[in-house]
């Protein structure tokens, strides 16, 4: 009887204590990527990847894609005698992501969690680094923000994820990552953060990866491996071109 | 539409509309003699691709449009090899020079400002002036028996001054007597300007020719164009060897357009008086230094830009 009380106990401390695979399982976000490995060919124009996955039902999900951080030289405008625009100083933006952007769903206020989360502008703008110093650093990653707008490799995609039942306690998203043809070759990361009252409860991340393939690939290596070779072959062609289309106009083209 | 992905520029473009933009690029350095790069650089930058990268890529496709009108000039008499090869090497020590002057007003502080200030004042007085020059001529029309307007007469002190000069050679095309020191000094003045503003100097060049060296407007055309060619092959060897920025793709598909639009260029000039083409390329240089003054005085929508560009 001692021996069964024992078991029974024992039991039921394992019941209470020990991890609740469904529970645990019910609270995390998992997601795909429709493809994990893009190729840049020769007729390359950008692209899209589907996302899907799932969350808890009372979670919201904020997707982003991340490039790789690096350097960037600015040129910082300002006015000369007080008239004149211009390049006025050199501004260097240290540790920044050469692509950001952010995903989110649709129907909702779509607040960021706190600059702590690492997700938005301003979290970027806590890693950042200015040179020199003095500069305004929150004004000047702004402006860069709105360049790298401009030619698509940042950017906010409001209401773009869609929410579908699965269950009692979890949800299923799917959204459309743009992939802009200025995403050069390299390994890009994809993160989905669940948000739970205004504070990221759960994230999963994926890598996207961007290769040169075909005549991309074989012109890049040719440019960075032989650069002076390169020049020359430039030339040449550029050289036998011009005879080309002159021998072919030459009967159009006749003296006085 | 059809794109075509560019590897080095790191962006895709539409291809007729690349064709397109070197056609009309090709067709203005047929017409004037000018290699086009102070349009074309812009013109690609306003279409995503890298400021360092259409520069150098421009200077590629150059080479094709200007030995494609080199070419086409030669065959109607109008290039003085020899007035060229002296212009050449004076631009290429003159922009040796203007190198180490970008690099001294660089340390001096407000280089940027000391550019954009050359740039409308050469733009605009070259222009103006050019302008209403050609307007004159128009309007007087005078004819030698070939229909051909002639180059501006020398004055007689003028002609006294240049006839002492050491190193007198005639260079029978451009139908003039004078020192190999005037072109070597020319082309020097335009080499260093040509550093400082970043172009490829053909519109300097143009003026300096006709206005200067007094050669007939023809000969201007396709000398230029000759003078040109030899300084981009220069530069696409450099760029590419040293920075890495030469777009192939970029710059055969500007090539095909260019080549093609300079034969049409050049075949256009010949139905066109000498000073029509003067008031055309003026007209062309005031409306960019229009556009360049508009850019200096409007407020503008971002703050920032990549450092590399114009």
């Amino acid at each position: 009887m001692k021996r069964l009380i024992n078991i029974i106990s024992i039991w039921l401390l394992a019941f209470l204590l020990g991890p609740e695979p469904s529970m645990a399982a019910s609270k995390t976000v998992r997601f795909e990527l429709a493809a994990s490995t893009i190729e840049i060919s020769t007729f390359y124009n950008g692209t899209t990847v589907e996302v899907t996955g799932s969350l808890p039902t009372d979670a919201d999900l904020l997707l982003t894609l991340s490039g790789p951080k690096h350097d960037v030289e600015l040129k910082l405008k300002g006015k000369m005698a007080g008239l004149l625009w211009m390049n006025k100083a050199d501004v260097k933006l240290e540790n920044v992501p050469s692509v950001y952007q952010i995903y989110t769903p649709e129907g909702t206020s779509s607040e960021f969690p706190g600059p702590q989360s690492g997700i938005g502008y301003k979290s970027l703008a806590r890693e950042i680094t200015i040179e020199p110093e003095s500069a305004d650093k929150m004004f000047i990653f702004g402006e860069y923000v709105k360049l790298m707008e401009k030619s698509g490799v940042y950017g906010i995609n409001r209401g773009s994820v869609s929410y579908a039942p699965a269950g009692e306690k979890r949800k299923n998203f799917s959204a459309t990552l743009k992939i802009p043809p200025k995403m050069g070759a390299d390994t890009y990361r994809v993160e989905a953060f669940a948000v739970k009252d205004g504070a990221v409860a759960a994230s999963a991340a994926k890598d996207l990866t961007l290769v040169l393939s075909g005549l991309p690939r074989a012109i890049a290596s040719l440019a960075f491996g032989r650069p002076l070779l390169f020049g020359i072959m430039a030339v040449f062609i550029a050289v036998a071109t011009g005879l080309i289309i002159g021998a072919l106009f030459k009967g159009g083209g006749g003296a006085h | 539409m059809i794109h075509m992905y560019l590897p080095i520029a790191g962006n895709s473009v539409n291809i007729f509309l690349i064709l397109g933009l070197g056609g009309f690029v090709g067709l203005l350095s047929g017409i004037f003699g000018v290699g086009g790069g102070f349009l074309m650089t812009p013109l690609l930058m306003m279409f995503g691709i890298p400021p360092t990268v259409a520069a150098a890529s421009d200077s590629n496709q150059i080479v094709g449009a200007s030995t494609s009108g080199t070419l086409a000039h030669m065959r109607l008499g109008n290039v003085d090899i020899m007035m060229g090869a002296m212009l050449l090497v004076g631009g290429i020590a003159g922009g040796t020079l203007g190198v180490q002057v970008i690099k001294l007003l660089r340390a001096m502080g407000n280089a940027d400002f000391l550019i954009a200030v050359t740039y409308v004042i050469m733009l605009g007085g070259v222009g103006g002036y050019m302008f209403w020059e050609s307007l004159q001529g128009l309007k007087s029309e005078k004819k030698n028996p070939a229909g051909q307007v002639q180059p501006v007469k020398k004055t007689a002190k003028e002609k006294s001054f240049i006839q002492k000069l050491p190193f007198q050679y005639t260079f029978e095309k451009s139908g003039c007597e004078i020192s190999m020191l005037l072109p070597l000094g020319f082309g020097i003045l335009v080499g260093v300007l040509a550093a400082i503003m970043g172009v490829g100097g053909g519109f300097i060049m143009v003026p300096v020719m006709v206005y200067l060296l007094r050669m007939p407007m023809h000969v201007v055309v396709g000398t230029s164009l000759f003078q040109i060619l030899f300084t981009c092959v220069n530069v696409t060897i450099m760029q590419a060897w040293s920075n890495h920025t030469v777009d192939f793709v970029l710059a055969v598909l500007l090539l095909l357009g260019s080549t093609v639009g300079a034969q049409i260029g050049t075949a256009v000039s010949r139905r066109l008086k000498a000073d029509q083409l003067k008031i055309m390329l003026a007209t062309l240089v005031l409306l960019v230094c229009i556009k360049m003054m508009a850019g200096l005085l409007m407020t503008p929508a971002i703050m920032v830009a990549l450092k590399g560009g114009h």
